[in-house]
């Protein structure tokens, strides 16, 4: 079986590449027709705009056109790299994403987990709803709700003062600020981040539990050499798309969070871009230097996602590509 | 030589000002309206001319269909779709300027005067300056009944490029906010209106011993940009929007003086003596207004329509009508250095786009000139006579018939008029007595005339103090001042606001030499000594127009 297989490969391999395409179009119409929208979608949002980022090496304004703004090499990106604040927006999105994927990785993973061991199946639909449901909310409402939360007289303070602290604002203290950013993440994100791994869950062959037992396995040792090894393929894939990402902390939630006093600890790569682009109060918003940010921000993700994929490819056999 | 040619102009600049005051006489256009003619131009409003809820879009509206009727002209108006960020559909629009001028709306009511000589040299707008007093003869008799309004809108070379807005009482309206206080409890504890900023902290106090109430305001336009550094002889407090000071000629960095130290030192004293709302920095207007409906607040700063807000939900709820608006306090010596104002005109302005040929451009600003005639005024403020408004046989003045008085909606006026919040037009003092309520008319005199009533004869001292310090309205910078001043902005607003908020909340100590001395040297870094020279280059040619 093997062997027929290895010699009808070796003949594909031999066909010229318009004729594979063709063949390969023949075979699999009815998939290509279904990926089609997608590609359409990708081709007009995601390809057609990258003709604007050459304005990131031009002079641009807007009432110029991109045609007609001069070309000016790298000036946006010496500019950006000695701007004051430049060490600090690396350091502060780093820092963000980091706990993020440290803490809110793992929550979501953890949280199947648990899930999966619980009987009662009312019980777990109602936790299930529950955790999924601050997801549903608006991040406009989720913040306020933060804001209300950790005032003076909210319930944060509340429960400190009950266990003998004192009340204070919260958001307003730099020292607390991260801390409040990514339980609120985690608190919305939690429940829905955790159906993929739900999922990968029921994946798991029954008959795998039932050897394991046999051989003496107790819960907690089932969980760590079945459930886990199960699932980590997904983990994997899951890991490496989050690393990908690792310079996209989202600009709205720290837009609506964030105070003068804690800029500090606050201020991301997209908040200044945001800043210095469409949220300009002074002057004409920065459009080449906001995509020579922004650029820039690509950059770094793409590098940490294909260095993530290399690491997973040599130490698991996971990987994207 | 230089300085006292800087002052002698400011004080120019400042008399001149005064005559703002008195009406002008309006140019009548009688019969020269409607134009009768059947060509069709489009208009942009970015935030001036927003349709009333009420209605759907444009073409219900009372006051964009009927502008058409009493121009004769047809008019296509272009608006921002709601909820959209006016700015940014602004840039939008405007991005079609560099491959396809025709696609501009003719006529582009926007924010264009700091960046005015880039769209003139670029060729998106029209130089107006030869087709002016032929083709807009009440706006051209406008502008030069006030020099200071031919001042603002002309380039640093005299080119006239837009229609501004313009309060017909000068810089009174910009005052529309400042310190207000509970009548009631002020009686309760016998005490006076507070005067001096020392008077101001022991009400404070007072109410904080009596009721367990504190200070508080939005941090938002209503604290940040002002608060109440005035009594300590500085300009400004924590917005990159009121960096830049005009002190005897020279522009400088409100934020560096000693004199906003002060200011820093006596508000982080009270912030940490528990006198102030500790939630200041992350309350807005709907948070301030539910502290002060239950009593947490007795003394702050706001808007007069945030007020009338508050007594109106605090008169249904059976407390009268207890918040008045009180004079920015003075220092000790009975002295104000500035509060929260301006001269009374708009930064935004319209100006016609080089989508409209020769032919067009004649109509567009005949279009635009109706504002400024003696019957223009009119329609613009009231809407239709006989329709919306009627001359009242007490005053003498207009006022609303019943389809506005009855009207419950929010600002039903604007369904009619156009120049209700700004626009290229002249709002009428009037207009803003109808529209507001007593209390907050006579807020708005309490802190416009700083306390001295509306009979004052100081009006150049309450020019000086309201908008004399101010960066003014309609400056132009050249292409590559704009360029690099663009580039310095955002990081130099940032490390300003942020230092002194935690200078003004106590996050850092002001008292300490050192960090205070750290600051003030960080600002180089951020290209402070390039920033003012470019400004005061700019400043010094506004002066020498």
């Amino acid at each position: 079986m093997a062997k027929q297989t290895a010699v009808i490969n070796a003949h594909y391999r031999r066909l010229s590449l318009g004729k594979k395409i063709t063949r390969d179009f023949s075979h699999n119409k009815y998939k290509y027709l279904m990926i089609l929208p997608v590609l359409v979608y990708l081709a007009l949002f995601c390809y057609k705009p990258m003709y604007g980022i050459q304005i990131a090496f031009r002079n641009f304004k807007v009432t110029r056109g991109i045609e007609k703004s001069p070309w000016v090499g790298m000036y946006w990106f010496e500019q950006f790299f000695n701007d004051p604040y430049f060490w600090r927006l690396l350091r502060n999105t780093f820092l963000i994403s980091g706990l993020q994927i440290v803490f809110g990785f793992p929550a979501p993973i953890v949280l199947a987990l648990m899930l999966n061991e619980v009987r009662n199946n009312r019980f777990k639909r109602t936790v299930q709803t529950i955790t999924y449901m601050p997801y549903f909310i608006s991040l406009v409402v989720l913040c306020s709700l933060v804001k209300i939360y950790t005032q003076q007289n909210g319930l944060v303070s509340e429960i400190v003062e009950f266990f003998g602290g004192t009340r204070q604002n919260w958001l307003q203290d730099p020292k607390y600020y991260r801390l409040i950013y990514i339980v609120s993440d985690i608190w919305q994100s939690i429940g829905w981040n955790s159906i993929i791994y739900l999922a990968a869950l029921s994946a798991i062959d029954m008959e795998q539990y039932e050897a394991a037992r046999i051989d003496g396995a107790n819960r907690f040792q089932q969980m760590l050499h079945v459930t886990l090894p199960g699932i980590l393929p997904t983990i994997v894939i899951l890991f490496i798309l989050r690393m990908g990402s690792i310079l996209n902390v989202g600009y709205e939630k720290t837009l609506l969070l964030y105070q003068p006093t804690t800029y500090e600890v606050a201020d991301l790569f997209s908040t200044y871009t945001y800043r210095i682009s469409l949220g300009a109060t002074a002057g004409q918003p920065q459009y080449s230097l906001s995509t020579a940010v922004s650029l820039f921000n690509t950059i770094v993700n793409v590098v940490f996602l294909l260095l993530t994929n290399f690491l997973s490819r040599r130490t698991t056999d996971s990987s994207l590509f | 030589m230089k300085k006292w040619l800087a002052l002698v102009l400011t004080l120019c600049l400042v008399l001149t000002a005064v005559s703002a005051f008195a009406t002008a006489d309006l140019l009548s256009r009688e019969g020269v309206y409607p134009l009768n003619s059947d060509k069709t131009i489009t208009w942009y409003s970015q935030d001036s001319h927003n349709v009333h809820s009420d209605f759907s879009d444009w073409h219900e509206s009372p006051f964009h269909v009927n502008l058409s009727k009493q121009v004769g002209v047809n008019i296509e108006w272009v608006l921002p779709t709601t909820g959209a960020d006016g700015g940014v559909f602004t840039n939008t629009l405007l991005s079609d300027a560099g491959t396809n001028i025709g696609a501009l709306p003719n006529i582009m009511e926007a924010y264009f005067m700091n960046n005015a000589n880039q769209y003139l040299d670029d060729e998106v707008i029209w130089d107006l300056t030869p087709y002016l007093e032929e083709y807009a003869p009440a706006y051209w008799a406008w502008l030069h009944s006030n020099p200071a309004y031919d001042k603002a809108m002309k380039t640093d070379d005299g080119r006239y490029y837009a229609f501004g807005f313009f309060r017909e009482d000068g810089g009174w309206n910009d005052s529309y906010q400042g310190p207000v206080i509970r009548k009631d409890w002020l009686e309760e504890c016998g005490l006076e209106i507070p005067k001096t900023i020392s008077e101001f902290e022991n009400v404070i106090r007072v109410f904080k011993e009596k009721y367990n109430a504190v200070f508080t305001s939005a941090f938002s336009p209503r604290f940040y940009q002002m608060g109440l550094s005035g009594a300590f002889g500085a300009y400004g407090n924590v917005n990159s929007g009121y960096l830049y000071e005009i002190r005897d000629g020279k522009v400088i960095l409100a934020q560096a003086t000693d004199e906003y130290r002060d200011w820093l030192r006596w508000f982080s004293r009270i912030f940490k003596e528990n006198l102030v709302d500790t939630d200041l920095q992350t309350v807005d207007d709907t948070n301030v207004q539910q502290k002060v409906e239950t009593g947490l607040s007795g003394i702050a700063i706001t808007s007069m329509g945030q007020m009338n807000l508050w007594n109106n939900h605090m008169e249904a709820a059976g407390n009268g009508r207890p918040w008045i608006g009180i004079p920015y306090p003075t220092n000790d010596n009975g002295e104000i250095y500035s509060i929260f104002g301006g001269s009374g005109i708009g930064s935004i302005t319209g100006v016609i786009t080089k989508s409209a040929d020769e032919e067009t451009m004649k109509l567009c600003l005949q279009v635009l000139d109706y504002a400024y005639s003696k019957e223009g005024f009119l329609f613009w403020n009231y809407g239709i006579e006989g329709e919306s408004w009627q001359m009242s046989e007490t005053t003498g003045l207009p006022a609303w018939t019943d389809l506005v008085a009855k009207d419950t909606s929010n600002d039903p006026m604007t369904k009619y008029n156009g120049a209700t919040w700004s626009g290229s037009c002249i709002q009428a003092t009037n207009l803003l007595y109808l529209k507001n309520s007593q209390a907050s008319i006579d807020a708005n005199d309490a802190w416009y005339y700083l306390g001295m009533g509306r009979d004052t004869d100081q009006l150049d001292k309450i020019l000086e103090v309201t908008s004399g310090h101010k960066w003014p309205t309609g400056v132009t910078f050249t292409t590559e001042e704009s360029d690099e001043l663009d580039l310095y902005n955002a990081s130099l607003g940032t490390y300003v606001v942020e230092q002194c908020t935690s200078f003004l909340l106590g996050n850092k100590d002001v008292n300490d030499d050192a960090l205070w001395n750290e600051y003030i040297s960080g600002l180089s870094q951020y290209h402070l000594d390039r920033v003012l020279e470019l400004r005061q280059n700019c400043y010094d040619r506004y002066l020498a127009r």
